[in-house]
């Protein structure tokens, strides 16, 4: 089913001192795939990338990527990674060119061409002269996006990419990450404590907690499809009445009061029902939505409760 | 390896920083020289020199002739009238009030050079680790020996900038004050037998610089190593900076311990094997090398294992 991977964890562990950080992960991630890791805070997500990226030793097991031992063969295996470590740190001082300049010149191969290239991708084109401090933090992010893709990597491992980013700039992000897996096969592996994000960037999720791997699922899995049993919300009023109407069709544990109506659980064929029984006891219908379990649901249920972020 | 030196001379060279470090270094030259010059007798006669020179010969006699003189004394008098009386017959006269004293005058401004590498060295490890650009640098395919490697190197050569600035701003500056005068002026000394020899002025002025750059390099060595273990550059700064001033005074607190003779400072001044004598009894060139060369082994051992080695975490 799947082709080779790109990047495997085999059994990894690290150890600081007597405390055992990472508990042996393993887990493979295909060509092609946005590749979630979840998880609170302290959960061993940014440990465990930095591990992939070399930025720290493994203490047991091991990562290769594209077949390469990240530990052993170093330098052949980061050659095809491209990294946003958290906030891209760069050098302010220089022009946003520079930078671009730097880390070019770490990586054979890279043209100036190329350079112009990835700063047309990330739309700086005017500004990319500038010195990097008078840059808004969305413009050093979608440099970060440039000097990660610079080298054309086969893998971009992305720690918490969104961290102080406002909601365009994440959206922003998200559009370049699904433009650059569609368009150029790219794999991305990226992590973060925000659910909401995960939902909608990652086709699947790793769920770490405690320096162990939770659970790994298709995010469709995780978060439940609309077909299956689901709840809705529908918006009726007056409230009592509709409440009274829903109990009688599907029964009170299927129904719960909510301030804009009614939630029912019910399966997808019974919604016009329910709806027709509620329009007969001259209930004012405003709306209905389906209910999907989100995975912040399906996060708490899974690490029974704990709170995120 | 280029690449990765080029990136890092990038990396200084496009700072304010550096360019003012590098201003403030001719400013000190030009200063310096300019008072030097100011405060000249411009009005004595072309031949003062040999009247002062006559003055001298008489004040090391009156030492001769004197019993209670120590041996020291003795053979410092004697190579003065040496270097004397061969600049008479020689018709050479002696260097200050010429281009060549405010030159090699300057070239106690490499404490300068010291002093804006340490700041350079200090900085170039734990400013990447304090700006976070560290784990940027460190994700591309370049060794983390590679990497300490170029930044020393880049460093090294940010201080043989300053010496070359130094050098030529000195001599151009001073030539200027005394248009060109003298510029041919050779230096006269004594070799071991107390014969007075002519040297050139030139090939003395870079052994003075060569002299004062091992200690440059050291201090530089020790900036590097600390800003790379503790990921600090006020720290790497600090220290080194509190080590140039308070080596001597140091080294002048132990002299009693035959051990001083093992600590850094102790041996930085290969010029006391040149002029004077040395910090302790029984110490020759080659001990202070071999005891120089062992620090600069081990700094540089240190920075290496603990950056190739450590985890880059928070």
């Amino acid at each position: 089913m799947m082709s080779e991977p790109i990047v495997s964890l085999r059994n990894v562990t690290k150890r600081i001192g007597r405390k055992t950080i990472i508990d042996n992960v393993s887990f493979d991630v295909p060509k092609g795939e946005i590749f979630g890791f979840l998880g609170p805070n302290g959960a061993g997500k940014t440990t465990t990338i930095r591990m992939m990226v070399g930025l720290m030793s493994i203490t047991s097991g091991t990562i290769t990527i594209q077949g390469k031992n990240v530990a052993k063969e170093f330098e052949q295996a980061i050659r095809h990674v491209g990294g946003i470590v958290e906030n891209p740190e760069m050098y302010k001082f220089l022009s946003g060119y520079h930078n671009l300049v730097h880390y070019a010149r770490m990586v054979p191969g890279v043209t100036t061409e190329r350079i112009r290239e990835v700063v047309e991708l990330v739309k700086l084109e005017d500004r990319i002269h500038d010195k990097v401090k008078k840059y808004s933090l969305g413009m050093r992010q979608r440099l970060g996006v440039a000097q990660a893709l610079l080298h054309r990597p086969s893998l971009l491992i992305l720690d918490e990419p969104t961290n102080g980013l406002d909601p365009a700039g994440i959206r922003e992000l998200r559009d370049y990450l699904r433009q650059l897996t569609r368009e150029e096969g790219i794999t991305v592996i990226v992590s973060s404590h925000l659910l909401s994000e995960m939902e909608l960037m990652c086709d699947r999720v790793a769920i770490m907690m405690s320096g162990k791997i939770v659970d790994v699922k298709p995010t469709r899995e995780l978060i439940g499809s609309h077909d299956q049993a689901a709840s809705y919300l529908i918006e009726a009023s007056p409230a009592e009445r509709a409440f009274a109407a829903a109990v009688e069709f599907a029964g009170a544990s299927a129904v719960k009061a909510v301030p804009e109506g009614v939630e029912v659980t019910a399966d997808r064929d019974q919604v016009p029902d329910i709806l027709a029984h509620l329009m007969r006891t001259d209930v004012r219908i405003y709306g209905v939505t389906p209910m999907r379990q989100s995975l912040e649901d399906r996060f708490l249920e899974i690490t029974g409760g704990e709170r995120v972020g | 390896m280029v690449n990765l030196i080029l990136n890092e001379n990038m990396k200084l060279y496009r700072r304010w920083r550096t360019w003012v470090m590098v201003a403030l270094m001719i400013g000190a030259v030009l200063l310096g020289s300019f008072v030097e010059w100011y405060y000249d007798d411009k009005d004595a006669p072309p031949d003062a020199w040999r009247t002062e020179i006559a003055e001298e010969k008489e004040h090391f006699n009156k030492l001769l002739a004197d019993p209670g003189m120590d041996e020291e004394t003795i053979t410092y008098a004697k190579d003065q009238l040496a270097i004397g009386e061969y600049m008479l017959a020689n018709d050479i006269r002696p260097e200050s009030g010429t281009m060549w004293d405010g030159i090699n005058g300057s070239a106690t401004l490499v404490i300068l050079i010291t002093l804006f590498t340490v700041i350079v060295a200090g900085d170039s490890l734990a400013g990447e680790f304090s700006t976070g650009t560290i784990k940027l640098l460190l994700i591309r395919p370049a060794s983390r020996s590679k990497i300490l490697v170029s930044k020393y190197i880049s460093m090294i050569m940010f201080g043989l900038l300053l010496l070359v600035v130094l050098f030529v701003v000195s001599v151009l500056f001073n030539g200027v004050l005394y248009q060109f005068k003298d510029i041919g002026l050779p230096l006269v000394t004594t070799d071991a037998a107390g014969n007075a020899v002519e040297k050139s002025m030139v090939a003395n002025l870079w052994l003075t610089y060569l002299l004062n750059g091992v200690s440059t390099i050291l201090f530089v060595t020790m900036a590097f190593m600390i800003s790379a273990a503790f990921r600090s550059s006020a720290m790497a700064i600090g220290f080194s900076i509190f080590a140039l001033f308070a080596g001597t005074l140091l080294t002048e607190l132990i002299q009693a311990y035959s051990w001083a003779k093992y600590v850094l400072f102790a041996n930085l001044d290969l010029s006391m094997y040149l002029v004077g004598r040395p910090y302790q009894e029984g110490m020759t060139l080659v001990f202070s090398i071999l005891v120089l060369a062992a620090y600069f082994v081990v700094f540089n051992l240190v920075s290496w294992l603990v950056f190739t080695r450590r985890d880059v975490a928070a």
